[in-house]
């Protein structure tokens, strides 16, 4: 569906993609997942057109996607990362004037502006101006605004920056949904919570690279454990960091230590040797790995550094 | 107190980098002062070169004087013949000397007549042919004529005191009054008493003798008898309001436009020209529309503005609406291209509005929005004829008083249009190389 071919962008003072080659299928929920500045937003506006790169191509459903190819992006829908909305007018207006630039006949638009209100519970408030609309109610707006003409593919860039968790998971719901009625999704986040919980494949980014690709599992395997341990900071675990030390990696976290397994790490032997040194279980938690682990690994950072 | 003067730092830091608000603070009075001091204030910046169509039909040694001396003055261009038709240089009659005022290639015309200055003249006769497109230039010019008269011949105004006193009291006691004053004046300033009454001749005629009955309260009245005729827009109503409502459209036209043109800014900084360009639409699309919509706008406002004007002060905006409809479309055309080229070479908005305020101020100033532009200092005048103001104004007169047909006008509609299409292509090239889109 979306063939992403050794792209690179440059820019004045920096080289935002750096050879960047992604396959994305059809009715995929895709995700790229990395810090600020990792050229996440760049990816998308050289998906949408926005701007042409400087080494190679996009193709979106065998379209070459261009500064200057206008017909493709009647296949492609962009929830921009801020909420690019008219703030002084109506819920419905707005959608009026972004629908009519697909050249949606008036009666269909009106079908179809109603219809988008409803999927994202806004129908009633229609004729408010955005300017009196909560944050979650403009994303929500947001994301409505991209889809009046009913795109193949919707591209999300962080769509849910300064949402409260309420807003967040009906955003969510509502993109699943969109994704299970058939469309491709790519999703760009750094939080990797989102990332674990919508994508079905994920690329992860940084400084303009692609440093790993695939399914959530795919990717985790990459990690040379398979779960941490979180031993809390209390008097009974104090004297044994020596003892922990012995199973894997102990990173001294603010509230409690982080045990990093070797491989080849058996879980029985490490109870065992808690038991041996009277250090009671409630002080231990078993985590699965997660893809903030996975980022600190890659690239010796953290996500939200 | 500390927590006060860290505050107050705070501001002036805060100012500093509003480089628009200093520009405002500073930039923009110092400019309008300058001009505006330059105008009313006290430098020696009278107009000069002011040109003016002149016959002088009269023998007299004063009429000879008084052409000599305005040819020679600073303030005043003397033309005294017309290219014809068929390219020949003839001198001005009365009629064709009218015909060049209403063509607008003098702001007026000045004829000494056959009987400009008689032995028996009370006051000095000067015909004036006037265009009242610019009301105020007229008061001016006609302000410089008696200063320049009064000032370069006071012979003449002598004599014709002397002449009125002869009129207005009677031979016997008129000679009698200037005998004395002649007398007095020579004790006060030393000046031979001869030399004082050289210019009366005392052989009135019996007309001028009997005219008694004139009011002696007009004795020093009318030394200077300036005979107006207005050549051009007779029937219209109102001749200050034509330009009080085009200056004022224009600047506010100006103002409009370029608010609009630096709403861009806004639409980039909140993602709405992303979601636009996420459409299929193209960068040349949203500046087409940009441009077309404000033309259109401003078409509409000046429409607007002209139509109250008609109805608060009787513009005449009907009779010729033809050819002011094409006015307003350039004008609009050139104004908007000002407002797009803002925006095309400014980082944000406040930069543009900035930046555009002092300018639409200065054009306004220099343009003649506000009053004619001959006052201005003359490398002012230069300047203004750079301006969108300048023709715009030039074209709304022409249409409004002279009644000016579209081939006249297509000049300022050429110009206008001219300026639109090189402001708009360096814009354009501008929005290329910027990062607005």
């Amino acid at each position: 569906m979306i063939e992403i071919k050794s792209i690179t962008k440059r820019f004045p003072s920096i080289t935002a993609l750096d050879n960047v080659s992604l396959h994305i299928k059809e009715k995929e929920f895709f995700g790229l997942l990395g810090p600020n500045g990792a050229g996440k937003s760049t990816l998308m506006n050289l998906l949408i057109g926005y701007l042409d790169a400087d080494e190679g191509e996009i193709f979106v459903d065998k379209e070459k996607v261009t500064r200057s190819s206008l017909n493709v992006r009647k296949k492609i829908g962009l929830v921009p990362q801020s909420i690019a909305l008219y703030d002084d007018v109506s819920a419905y207006e707005n959608l009026q004037i972004f629908g009519s630039l697909y050249g949606i006949k008036k009666n269909l638009l009106r079908a179809v502006i109603a219809e988008n209100l409803n999927r994202v519970q806004l129908y009633e408030r229609r004729k408010e101006i955005v300017k009196n609309f909560s944050g979650g109610m403009k994303r929500r707006l947001n994301i409505a605004a991209s889809l009046l003409h009913n795109p193949k593919v919707l591209l999300c860039d962080e769509p849910t920056v300064g949402v409260d968790p309420q807003s967040r998971n009906a955003i969510f719901d509502y993109l699943l949904k969109l994704n299970e009625e058939g469309k491709t999704i790519i999703y760009t986040t750094h939080y990797m919570e989102e990332a674990e919980r919508l994508c079905s494949r994920l690329a992860i980014i940084d400084f303009g690279k692609i440093i790993s690709a695939g399914s959530v599992s795919e990717l985790l395997k990459l990690l040379p454990y398979e779960q941490t341990i979180l031993i809390s900071k209390n008097k009974a675990t104090a004297g044994k960091l020596d003892l922990f030390k012995l199973f894997g990696t102990l990173i001294n976290e603010q509230e409690n230590y982080e045990l990093k397994p070797d491989s080849g790490i058996k879980l029985s032997g490490f109870f065992k040797a808690l038991e041996d040194n009277n250090i009671d279980y409630g002080s231990i938690d078993i985590n699965r790995p997660t893809l903030e682990a996975l980022f600190l690994h890659l690239t010796g950072r953290r996500l939200r550094d | 107190m500390k927590t006060v003067l860290s505050l107050i730092k705070r501001d002036y830091i805060l100012y500093w980098h509003d480089k628009p608000a200093v520009s405002l603070t500073f930039l923009v009075p110092i400019v309008l002062i300058y001009l505006f001091g330059s105008i009313f204030g006290g430098s020696n910046n009278t107009p000069t070169g002011i040109k003016l169509a002149f016959i002088n039909n009269s023998d007299s040694k004063i009429a000879k004087k008084l052409e000599s001396v305005l040819d020679t003055t600073k303030a005043f261009r003397l033309v005294k013949n017309y290219t014809d038709d068929k390219g020949n240089t003839v001198a001005f009659d009365t009629n064709s000397v009218k015909d060049y005022v209403k063509k607008g290639n003098a702001i007026a015309a000045l004829v000494l007549p056959k009987d400009a200055f008689t032995d028996t003249s009370t006051s000095f006769r000067i015909k004036f042919y006037y265009d009242p497109k610019n009301e105020m230039e007229m008061q001016v010019v006609e302000g410089l004529l008696q200063q320049t008269i009064m000032s370069q011949m006071p012979n003449v105004f002598m004599a014709s005191m002397q002449h009125k006193a002869e009129t207005y009291l009677g031979m016997d006691k008129g000679m009698s009054f200037n005998r004395k004053i002649a007398s007095l004046v020579s004790e006060y300033y030393g000046i031979d008493t001869a030399k004082i009454l050289k210019w009366t001749t005392y052989n009135f005629s019996d007309s001028a003798m009997s005219d008694t009955s004139k009011s002696k309260a007009n004795f020093f009245s009318d030394l200077l008898q300036l005979d107006k005729e207005q050549v051009v827009g007779k029937e219209i109503n109102n001749p200050n309001a034509t330009r009080s409502v085009g200056g004022w459209a224009m600047m506010f036209l100006l103002f409009a436009l370029t608010g609009s043109s630096t709403s861009l800014f806004d639409d980039n900084k909140s993602g709405v020209i992303l979601r636009i360009l996420s459409a299929p639409v193209s960068r040349v699309h949203i500046l087409w529309s940009k441009y077309l919509y404000n033309i259109s706008l401003g078409c509409i406002q000046l429409a607007v503005l002209f139509l109250a004007g008609s109805v608060f002060f009787g513009v005449d905006i009907f009779s010729n609406v033809f050819n002011l409809i094409l006015i307003i479309i350039a004008a609009a055309a050139a104004s908007t291209a000002f407002g797009m080229l803002l925006a095309s070479i400014s980082k944000t908005a406040a930069q543009a509005n900035g930046l555009g305020t002092f300018l639409i101020l200065t054009m306004s100033a220099v343009g003649g929005a506000w009053f004619p532009t001959f006052i201005l200092p003359p490398f002012v005048q230069v300047f203004s004829k750079f301006t969108i103001v300048y023709w715009s104004m030039e074209g709304f007169l022409d249409v409004l008083w002279r009644g000016a047909n579209t081939a006249e006008i297509l000049p300022y509609v050429g110009i206008l249009l001219g300026i639109a299409a090189v402001v708009n292509v360096f814009s354009v090239w501008r929005f290329k190389k910027g990062n607005l889109f």
